[in-house]
């Protein structure tokens, strides 16, 4: 039992799932997260405006669940801050969480590349851990039951 | 390759990430997460909080980078009390260490030596 971790940029997050469940996978886990790599965040600026506006919209989702602060709210929003992540460069990605048999984790690497590999800087990274057990938690089945 | 998950408070992430920054360790994950520890979270006045927002970093280095950046983040994320230094205090959070057996980079398709 393989634990694989996929960072990946957000926009290409549909796109995964469906890939990934076309490879029959249906069990991952999604989280936010900010990240950055070997170049530290350093990107051209299309591609930093796309991400500052994504960043924006992840901030506003956070602190309101209409997505829309009322008018008058102020909202600590400045990414140009010295000191917030942004100016860190740590960029919004998504993290993939999967649970797999061993046999499952080439299709799901292989999967995971073909589908976010776009070729330039902040594509992403696969990790692959070792998992000792797993646990449905509705039946109580153990180990390889638990993730059929 | 080990896998470094750092909880960490919120305020001392900065510190933590400059210092990695001078070691060379570049690449990093953050997570805004909460939480409590064996405390199960603190009392303020008559309201007992039990989810304590955290930072969590997740970091990924060679076997030979571990002890550095364990330790970057130990003397980093450690806070004191004014009367006791160098003491640390409670919620100053926890380092887990795990295996990574593979790890790929999407860009290349090729095996990646770390985040």
């Amino acid at each position: 039992m393989k634990q694989v971790i996929a960072i990946i940029r957000d926009e290409r997050v549909e796109a995964t799932k469906e890939a990934l469940e076309a490879a029959g996978i249906r069990g991952v886990t999604f989280l936010y997260v900010t990240g950055r790599g070997q170049q530290k965040g350093k990107v051209n600026s299309q591609e930093m405006g796309e991400s500052l506006t994504r960043h924006l919209r992840m901030q506003l989702g956070a602190v309101s669940p209409d997505n829309e602060p009322d008018a008058g709210t102020r909202v600590a929003l400045l990414p140009f801050q010295p000191d917030t992540e942004f100016a860190f460069g740590f960029l919004p990605k998504r993290m993939l969480i999967m649970v797999l048999n061993d046999e499952d984790v080439n299709l799901i690497v292989r999967t995971i590349v073909n589908v976010n590999q776009t070729g330039r800087h902040g594509d992403g990274r696969i990790f692959i851990c070792p998992m000792i057990g797993a646990i449905r938690v509705r039946t109580g089945e153990q180990g390889d039951k638990a993730l059929s | 390759m080990k896998m470094i998950w750092a909880v960490i408070r919120p305020e001392s992430a900065q510190r933590v990430i400059k210092s990695l920054d001078n070691a060379g360790i570049g690449g990093i994950t953050r997570l805004h997460v909460t939480g409590h520890g064996k405390e199960m979270g603190i009392t303020l006045g008559a309201v007992h909080y039990t989810e304590i927002p955290k930072e969590m970093l997740m970091i990924v280095v060679p076997d030979n980078d571990v002890a550095k950046t364990v330790m970057i983040i130990r003397t980093e994320a450690k806070t004191a009390i004014k009367n006791e230094p160098g003491e640390g205090t409670i919620g100053d959070g926890k380092i887990f260490v795990t295996y990574v057996e593979d790890s790929f980079a999407i860009r290349t398709a090729g095996k990646a030596g770390g985040t």
